[in-house]
This record gives C-alpha cells, structure tokens and sequence, in this order.
C-alpha cells in the first residue's frame, strides 16, 4: 500500500466513523421517541430494553386521538390549525404593504424601524408577555383564540416583514418604474407585479409563521386557561402530567410531526431565506 | 415597542393586579429588593453559566459537524437530513422527549449506562439540581445544534479554496491549516452565531419548564423563567418586569463583551497578516 493510499484510507476511516457518531447521537433521541409510542406499555416498562422492536403497536395514538381523552390533543391539533393559519395569513396580509414601503419608499428612519423590529427577537419574551397580558385582561381577550392570534402576529410579524423585504429588494426597480410611467398607483403595482415576482418569499413567510405559531408554548400557557381552545402544544404537555409512557410519546410524535414534514418539504426555501437573510 | 416600554414603566412601579393599575411608582425599590435576594442573585449567575455553556457547546459540536459535511463522502445526504431535523422539534415535545430520555425508570439513558456498566443503579437524573440543569442544557444544544450547522456550512463554503491549495503546497499540515488558515477566517463567522445561540438560550423556558419546573430547590430556575414564576403564579408585575429588565442588561452586557472580543481579534489577525 502507497502512502497516499493509506492516507486515504485513514481518512475514510474517519469520517465514515464521525458520521456515524454523529448521526447516531442526533438521530438517536427521535428514534427513541418514536419507539416508545408504537411499543406496548409493559414493554417499555420492563428494564430489558431493545432497541429494535419486536411488537410494533399503534394504540398510542389511537387511544390519544380518541375524542374526550384526558389529552385534549385532538382538539388542541384542531385549535392550533385554525390558530396557526389565520396567524400566518394576518402577518402576511400585515407585512407585505410594511415591507414594500420600508423597500421602496424612503421612510425616514425606516432603517431604524426595521432594527427596532428586529430586536424583539432579543429581547426576552416575557419582556412583552406581561404587559400584552395586562392588556387583554382589560380587553376581555384573556382565554380567547384573538388573544392568542394577536399575541403571535406580534413575535411573527417583524420576521414576516424582514423576509419579505429579503425578496422585494432582490427584484430590479426598473419595472416598477416602467409601470409608474404607464400610470399605475402603488397599490396596483404591489397586485400586480411585486406580489406574483416574490410568491417563494411568501410561501416561505407562511411556512415560518405557520411552524413558530405551531410550537408556541409560553403564550397559550398564560393568556389560556380552557381545555376547549387549548393549543396543541399545550394540550400535548398536560399528557406529561399523569398518562402513559407510550402515550405522552405518542403525543408528543403527533405535535411534532406536522412541523417536521413541513421542514422536510420545505427544506431547501427555508435554508435559502435564512441564509440569504443572514448574509447581510 | 410599547410593550418593552410598558414594563420598563412597571419596573419602577407596583402593579394592582385586581384594578389593572399601576398604584404607586418605587422608584428602584423592586431592583433594590431583588439584588438583596441571594436567591435572585444565584439565578442570575446560574442564567449567565447557563447560556455560556449552550453557546460555546452549540459553537464546538455545530463546528465540527459543518467540518465533516463539508467533506464528500456517501450517505452525506442522510447525515445531513438527521442533522437538521432537531430544529423541526417544538421545544416542548424537545422537553418532554429528553424527559423521557433520562427518565429514572424506563429512561434509555439508564438503561444503556447500566448495560455497559457504567452506573450500578438507575440514577434519578433530575432530582439533582446540578445532572438536571445540564440535561436541560443538553436537550437546548441538541435542538440548536443544526442553526449552528447550516451556517457555518454556509461559512465554509464560501471559503476561497486556493489559500488552502496554495498552504498545502507548502508544506503545511492538516493541523496548521486548521490553526493559522481556518481558525481566523471562521471567528468573524462563528462570534455573531454564539451570540444569537447566547441570547436564545438566555430566552429558554419550555425545556425547562416541561423538565424541572425550576426545581429541585429552584436549582434549575434561570432568570426568565424566574420572571415568570413571579408575574404569573405570584402575580408580583413589578418585580417580575424589573426582573425581565435585569435579563436584557445582563444579555446585552455579553452581546457587548462579545462585539469587543471579535473586533480584537480580527485587528489582531489584520495585524498579523
């Protein structure tokens, strides 16, 4: 064997050999987990544990889903749908005029407004849950569904505005300019050509703000009380209060699973935005 | 932005939970009495200790792993795949997951650590303060670990490849590439990352609230989560909104070490070059 032969082959060695470390301690916790919510509860109660199942069940989750469980997960999965979706439309409907103006027009001071709206990812959460709380108390909004939406848009919304701002100022301004000349106003400008030019930008901004509304916990913990609008992520940690293994697993499967097939879809947009976002 | 202003505001004040009103201003009166609580002071410490630990763990391990997948070799795809997922993981299933990881009965954590031999019995690895506050900081890394990974791979490839051509011909080893070619070029990259991976954690509460609730004996309990214990189990506004503020002056107080210690370092290697 030549040096560089053996050298290669040291290499090989190496990195096959980190790889598997790697993915074994990344992937292990999520294979774990899922075990646990297909495998019988004696099984995962008895201490010869294996790590290849034998039985695989699904009574976990279909004893989680059924309606009236003492985990409101099925409703929670529905809350959070409804919750999720009207949010991410609310920011993008919100963000887009913000975005454009603060892109296009110059706002004096608008650099300033987008780093103050950026901040809010700095600062602590609780720094705007207390007053927020205070808040819908006077309003009457505390355990509503509208304190909930109006909370989220709120932490979602500077995000939506800074990725959308991303897009439009990719896009060349002559056209825009072209179409002023022609006579058309803003607004027909942002309908009809800024808005079919950016729709990734928006997918993404509706893929984001769907996932952070999703996984939210602080929120829906303060501002709701009600098993009825209970929020999914909140509905899924009532099941670490007194059920079964196999159950609280299989719950928590259910809370992550539409967020990770939305990640998986989406991967490449969401690695793009992010990565595109953060180069400047 | 109101908000942030309202409990600036509170801060100073006592709040009337039963009118939605602010009483009476104190002056610094709710900071004074929380800097004469050692309890607070040790949650301070152990908020800082905490975030410092999550950042420069997350920053080593997400280093290492962007290094080996910037390497080809087969089944990278998948690697990389299972790399990234944990960020799909909503921090509360995160918590609910590592709780049953390190579960004292039926945990796997125990049952490997048993099988090799490496533990006599199975350890109750939350009832201690200490094992518990770094599970909670184990579960926050494994969750950041893929943020911090895409971006230094971005990182590294954007690297011009000729510099490492030109050292290896050379003669400099893999070692002296890393340290005097690698090393400088990705602290400008990896400082703004640790920050961002500070001030997150800085912000944890899901975690640990699904693990430890702060116990055993607020062991576990770090400044925003002491915020809101104090705003909504005592209902205690003011001294929760001073408590919130003493968070943002401690985060920015590091954000700043942390610029300082970048700009050194970079005039440094400027000064070098």
């Amino acid at each position: 064997m030549t040096r560089r032969q053996r050298r290669d082959l040291a290499r090989n060695i190496f990195i096959y050999g980190s790889a598997l470390v790697v993915l074994v301690l990344m992937a292990f916790p999520l294979y774990g987990l899922l075990l646990t919510s297909l495998q019988p509860e004696s099984i995962i109660r008895s201490r010869d544990v294996s790590f290849v199942p034998t039985t695989i069940i699904f009574d976990h989750f279909a004893e989680v889903l059924r309606p009236g469980h003492i985990v409101p997960l099925r409703e929670g999965m529905i809350n959070s749908l409804i919750v999720s979706t009207s949010t991410a439309l609310l920011c993008i409907l919100l963000a887009l005029p913000a975005a454009y103006a603060l892109s296009r027009l110059k706002v004096p001071g608008g650099g300033l407004l987008l780093g103050v709206l950026i901040s809010v990812y700095f600062l602590p959460t609780t720094l705007f849950l207390i007053p927020m709380f205070v808040i819908f108390v006077e309003w009457g909004l505390d355990d509503t569904i509208w304190s909930l939406m109006l909370a989220y848009s709120g932490f979602i919304l500077p995000f939506a505005i800074w990725i959308f701002k991303t897009f439009i100022d990719q896009l060349p301004i002559e056209i825009e300019e072209a179409a002023r000349i022609d006579g058309c106003s803003y607004l027909q400008i942002l309908h009809l050509i800024v808005l079919p030019l950016i729709r990734p930008g928006i997918l993404a901004a509706f893929v984001f703000a769907f996932i952070l509304s999703w996984i939210e916990f602080l929120t829906p913990l303060i501002f709701t009380n009600s098993l009825r609008i209970s929020t999914v992520a909140l509905g899924m940690f009532r099941s670490t209060i007194d059920i079964q293994i196999g159950q609280q697993a299989a719950a928590a499967v259910l809370t992550l699973l539409p967020v990770a097939l939305l990640m998986i879809v989406f991967q490449r947009l969401i690695t793009q935005v992010v990565l595109t976002g953060a180069d400047r | 932005m109101y908000p942030a202003l309202f409990t600036l505001a509170l801060s100073f004040a006592e709040f009337n939970m039963v009118r939605l009103s602010i009483e009476r201003f104190v002056g610094f009166g709710n900071f004074s009495s929380l800097l004469a609580n050692p309890q607070f002071v040790a949650t301070a410490v152990r908020t800082i200790y905490f975030g410092l630990l999550v950042a420069f763990a997350t920053a080593t391990l997400g280093f290492l792993i962007a290094l080996l997948l910037n390497e080809p070799f087969r089944g990278r795809g998948l690697v990389r795949v299972f790399v990234v997922l944990p960020w799909a993981v909503p921090p509360v299933v995160a918590g609910v997951l590592w709780g049953q990881m390190f579960h004292a009965d039926v945990g796997f954590i125990n049952a490997i650590l048993y099988r090799l031999g490496l533990i006599d019995s199975y350890r109750i690895w939350l009832g201690d303060a200490t094992t518990a506050l770094h599970v909670i900081a184990l579960a926050e890394i494994w969750k950041a670990i893929p943020f911090m990974v895409l971006f230094f791979l971005a990182g590294l490839q954007s690297l011009p490849g000729q510099v490492f051509e030109a050292a290896e011909v050379d003669g400099a080893n893999v070692f002296q590439r890393f340290r005097y070619i690698l090393m400088p070029l990705m602290v400008p990259v990896a400082i703004p990352l640790m920050l961002i991976q500070f001030v997150w954690a800085m912000k944890a509460f899901d975690t640990i609230f699904v693990l430890t609730r702060g116990g055993p004996g607020g062991g576990t309990t770090t400044l925003n989560y002491f915020v809101y214990q104090e705003a909504f189990q005592s209902f205690n506004l003011g001294r929760a909104s001073a408590s919130a503020y003493v968070l943002l002056l401690i985060t920015l107080v590091v954000v700043i070490v942390m610029l300082a210690i970048r700009r050194l370092v970079s005039r440094h290697w400027e000064g070098a070059s």
